[in-house]
């Protein structure tokens, strides 16, 4: 009963929701498949935030359920067939906020860093 | 919440989205160089685990609340199903108890408590006059004299009040309008009775004070379906005259569709009350309405102020009378209120019983589930869950019972009408209306939560370890804690006892009642009754054309065999008179009372009653031939103790008679004067030939009796009635015959409340054996499957089948045994209450009590057997290794 916490356990500890934010992102340019998006977010980060690839899907599934993506069937550049994400105008709206919401955090966060080098 | 009902498909669609993303990952892996296999594993190993991540998902689009009720439900339904014999007795028990309820509920509903057509029926009141002295005490409803009324409505100021002056036996009076004839029921009424009860007339008025009094105009209100059925809804009725009665009146109002005044009245003519003649007893009945601001206290304290000392005059001097008012439903209601509340009563216990019962089967079958539910307590379950599956199982029973009781009681229902159709009217059709579905539901949901709550308490206090450890209630005889469930099942059987013992004496008394020989041969005969009350009908000669002119065409009818006129049907009630003896006459003997009918020659053939001594009347007794008169055997035993009375004479009806034969004994109704066979009487009459029946006499018995046309035909005749409308037309087109039976319908009619009360306790009678029956069977059953591992062991020991059975359908012989006991003893002691409704049959009928005694031992043999044959296929090794 005990393997149900799949939950993220990246390398450093993802604060909690941001994995949603992070899936927004992925698809802010283009729509995606689910393994395009674990792609992104491995090479983005650099490998630093080693998500289990499959924990993007119960946040897929929230995110769908809030009406923050929408998902369609079609076929992906091996041609095979895959569920493809795209964001929604409210989904962009979210992203927008969470995003301002992210920077306001980490500038706080390096204001109260930075004195000690002062 | 839109996911939770598409999870399936969702799930199924995520899984395929799960293996396209495997398979991406692989291609990928296969390119950067990896062997296919190690891609394979190499890409499992970056996904995680798919089957969790699936359930996270699963569980995220669930609902809190609804995921287990319907995991329950679905489990509850399946444990029902794997017990079909355990669900089909709670089911028919739950569904016999709320359908017989919503059945007699649905009666007291629409005659007790259903609320009065009317506007504000709050207000409506009516008298209640109650007298208290050294020889006269009693209660008096409604009635009224005709100057505590015209009193009332002179002075009274809290009420406003009208009055219903009483009603015919029956038969209605005879209108012609428009050259139709037809025969309505009339009720009189006072001017300000439409105002009273608050319904304004459809068109034209109401009557004004004026012609609501001695002497007043003569004017009419119809109904509105007589209205549309005899004057097609044209509205230049109202104004226009018709006969009633042969007297001219004017149509001044109609009322609207659905009015009925409670009874079933064709139309309303002033009352014209008045403080002498027929006002001088307590004739009228008071209709009463409280004006708004009034409070019953002070509408009481001006009534009894105003009524008391007017109405104390119909009382000897020392009674004290008092007056007050009641509600005019519970007036109208008082004479059935109680015999259909203790009826209710009665049935209200049958369905407690119905539901102890199923409690009794729910807590056997959550004993045998202990070892079930302590298996799920060990694994994790709550106790909370436990104790909701429990009640969920319990609520799905209850549910698919009071379905089942919805269309029991629709039955019931059927019968319980079809039967009392000349027991109870309430004037308007009994449905089934919402306020009875209402309650039908609440007693279901009420029993569920009863019985479902009381295994579910017992069972979550289950001792997790006992039960597992040591399987302790399988192995010993359980007789603890199941006292009062054997106490229960004896007081069932006690119960089934003393209303089947009741049951068998009303049949009894009902097969005696019908099997009572009538005195003549009721096939063939068919009566048409008339209202002579007419004043084209007030000299002896028209009304004896009438009956020639009729005859004269019936008799030729092909398959007539015979034809005769008679004030008195056979099985109805009769004209009462005093006659006095002219030979043999003493100071203190002069002669008595006695039931008179007139008849036309014709009418004793036709009921081939039998002639005795002398001769019937033929055409020759006319008015100014020798008086006669013929009596029956009964009248002989009665006033002349058996003697030859041929030649001699008596007094009566207008004058000397000589006695010219004697015809045997024809039944009639209770309330006439006869030797009592309780409904039905043997009465002793006295006939005087029509033709020889003054014009005073017809009219005096024309105001309360309408005579019958009696035709005897060869074989059955379906025309018959045809051609007695046929030829009373022939004789006066503007005659209208207000009914027309065969001679077994009025047999039939007048037993008919004795059969209603018969069918109703059978069938309580009934249900109570039966539920009896499961009572005892839920109960050997039970101790069947907790005692497996004992007759295991004994049948292993060499013990056999027949020994084990023996020991397991003993106890619920005792049981009967012991219900038979005790409900005999009640039955013996209760049957003596039934004495007023038993004829033909003692209270403590040997008969009766020796065969619902074998029945029931009968049936709890059987009850007792059926569960106990799971013995013979007990196998004692596999019931010993079933722990």
């Amino acid at each position: 009963m005990t393997l149900r916490k799949t939950a993220a356990k990246p390398g450093g500890d993802l604060l909690q929701g941001t994995l949603d934010m992070l899936v927004l992102q992925a698809l802010r340019i283009a729509p995606a498949h689910g393994y395009t998006i674990a792609r992104v977010l491995e090479q983005r980060s650099d490998a630093f935030l080693k998500v289990e690839q499959g924990s993007i899907y119960p946040a897929l599934n929230r995110l769908e359920d809030r009406g923050w993506v929408e998902s369609y069937w079609a076929t992906s550049e091996n041609n095979r067939r895959a569920r493809f994400y795209r964001l929604t105008s409210k989904g962009r709206r979210q992203l927008r906020q969470e995003s301002e919401q992210w920077d306001r955090l980490v500038k706080a966060i390096g204001l109260v860093m930075r004195p000690v080098e002062e | 919440m839109r996911r939770f009902f598409r999870r399936g498909r969702l799930d199924a669609e995520r899984a395929s989205e799960m293996q396209a993303h495997l398979d991406h990952c692989v291609d990928d892996l296969i390119a950067a160089g990896y062997p296919p296999d190690r891609a394979v594993q190499e890409a499992r190993g970056r996904f995680g685990h798919p089957g969790a991540i699936r359930e996270e998902i699963y569980d995220m689009n669930s609902v809190p609340v609804l995921e287990p009720l319907l995991r329950d439900l679905r489990y509850a339904v399946r444990m029902l199903r794997k017990a079909p014999g355990f669900t089909l007795m709670a089911v028919v028990t739950l569904a016999v108890g709320i359908g017989v309820n919503t059945a007699v509920f649905t009666v007291v509903n629409a005659l007790l408590l259903r609320p009065l057509p009317y506007p504000q029926p709050e207000q409506l009141a009516t008298l209640r006059t109650v007298a208290a002295g050294p020889t006269e005490t009693g209660e008096d409803l409604s009635t009224l004299d005709g100057q505590t009324f015209l009193a009332l409505r002179a002075d009274a100021r809290t009420i406003d009040v009208a009055a219903q002056g009483s009603s015919g036996w029956g038969v209605g009076v005879n209108m012609v309008a428009q050259g139709r004839a037809a025969n309505v029921r009339q009720t009189r009424v006072s001017a300000g009775y439409f105002r009273v009860l608050g319904i304004a007339p459809f068109a034209g008025r109401e009557f004004s004070a004026d012609e609501d009094r001695p002497n007043g105009p003569a004017v009419a209100v119809l109904s509105h379906g007589l209205w549309t059925r005899a004057f097609r809804g044209d509205r230049a009725i109202v104004g226009a005259p018709i006969m009633l009665r042969g007297e001219p009146y004017t149509v001044v109002g109609v009322m609207p569709a659905g009015f009925t005044g409670g009874g079933d009245t064709d139309l309303w003519t002033p009352l014209r009350p008045s403080p002498t003649g027929e006002g001088g007893g307590t004739n009228y009945a008071l209709v009463a309405r409280r004006r708004p601001g009034v409070s019953r206290e002070q509408a009481d304290a001006e009534v009894d102020h105003i009524a008391a000392p007017i109405l104390a005059r119909q009382y000897t001097k020392d009674t004290r009378v008092s007056c007050s008012l009641i509600p005019l439903q519970a007036g109208q209601t008082a004479d059935i209120r109680r015999p259909l509340l203790m009826l209710w009563g009665a049935v209200g216990l049958v369905l407690l019983i119905a539901c102890v019962n199923v409690a009794g089967l729910l807590i056997a079958r959550s004993g045998l589930r202990t070892h079930e539910i302590a298996t799920r307590m060990a694994l994790g379950s709550g106790r909370g869950a436990v104790m909701r599956q429990l009640l969920v199982e319990s609520a799905v029973l209850a549910l698919v019972g009071g379905v089942a009781g919805l269309a029991v009681g629709w039955a019931v229902l059927d019968i319980l009408t079809r039967l009392s159709a000349h027991v109870l009217d309430p004037g308007y059709p009994i449905t089934l209306d919402a306020r009875v579905l209402a309650v039908s539901l609440a007693v279901a949901l009420t029993t569920s939560v009863f019985f479902g709550l009381l295994p579910a308490l017992q069972a979550s206090r289950v001792d997790v370890t006992g039960a597992l450890v040591e399987s302790g209630t399988r192995s010993i005889a359980g007789s603890r804690g199941h006292w009062w469930r054997r106490g229960l099942v004896a007081a069932e059987v006690a119960l089934g006892v003393v209303l089947l013992v009741g049951a068998g004496l009303l049949v009894r008394t009902f097969v005696h009642l019908r099997g009572l020989d009538p005195g003549f041969d009721p096939s063939n005969v068919t009566t048409a009754t008339i209202s002579l009350q007419d004043r084209r009908y007030e000299d002896a000669q028209t009304v004896n054309r009438l009956f020639a002119a009729s005859f004269e065409r019936l008799r030729r009818t092909p398959g007539v065999e015979a034809a005769g006129v008679t004030l008195g049907l056979p099985y109805s009630r009769l004209l009462n008179m005093r006659f006095q003896r002219v030979e043999g006459r003493t100071a203190d003997s002069p002669g008595g009372m006695t039931n008179l009918s007139y008849v036309t020659p014709g009418y004793v053939e036709a009921l081939h009653l039998p002639l005795r001594k002398g001769r019937l009347f033929s055409d020759a007794d006319r008015a100014e031939s020798v008086p006669v008169a013929i009596v029956n055997d009964e009248f002989v035993r009665r006033h002349y103790r058996g003697r030859d009375v041929l030649g001699l004479h008596i007094q009566v009806a207008g004058g000397e008679r000589e006695i010219v034969g004697v015809v045997g004994d024809a039944r009639a109704s209770s309330s006439g004067l006869g030797g009592a066979d309780g409904p039905v009487i043997t009465p002793f009459v006295v006939y005087v030939p029509a033709a020889q029946t003054g014009a005073s006499l017809f009219r005096l018995v024309h105001t309360w009796f309408a005579p019958s046309w009696v035709v005897r035909t060869a074989g059955p005749m379906p025309g018959v009635a045809d051609a007695i409308r046929a030829s009373v037309a022939a004789a006066d087109p503007l005659l209208p015959i207000a009914r027309v039976d065969s001679m077994a319908d009025v047999q039939a009619v007048s037993i008919a409340p004795q059969r209603f009360m018969m069918a109703l306790v059978v069938g309580l009678g009934g249900v109570a054996l039966l539920l009896a029956a499961i009572g005892i069977h839920g109960l050997i059953a039970s101790s069947v499957s907790e005692r497996t591992r004992e007759l295991g062991i004994r049948l292993a020991l060499g013990a056999t089948a027949g020994q084990v059975m023996r020991g397991v359908v003993g106890p619920g012989l005792a049981l009967a045994g012991i219900g038979v006991l005790a409900g005999g003893a009640a039955a013996l002691a209760g049957a003596r209450l039934l004495r007023a409704f038993l004829w033909g049959v003692q209270p403590a009928d040997p008969l009766t009590f020796g065969a619902v005694v074998v029945t029931l031992l009968a049936v709890a043999l059987a009850a007792s057997v059926i569960p106990a044959l799971r013995v013979l296929r007990l196998d004692p090794v596999r019931s010993l290794r079933a722990e």
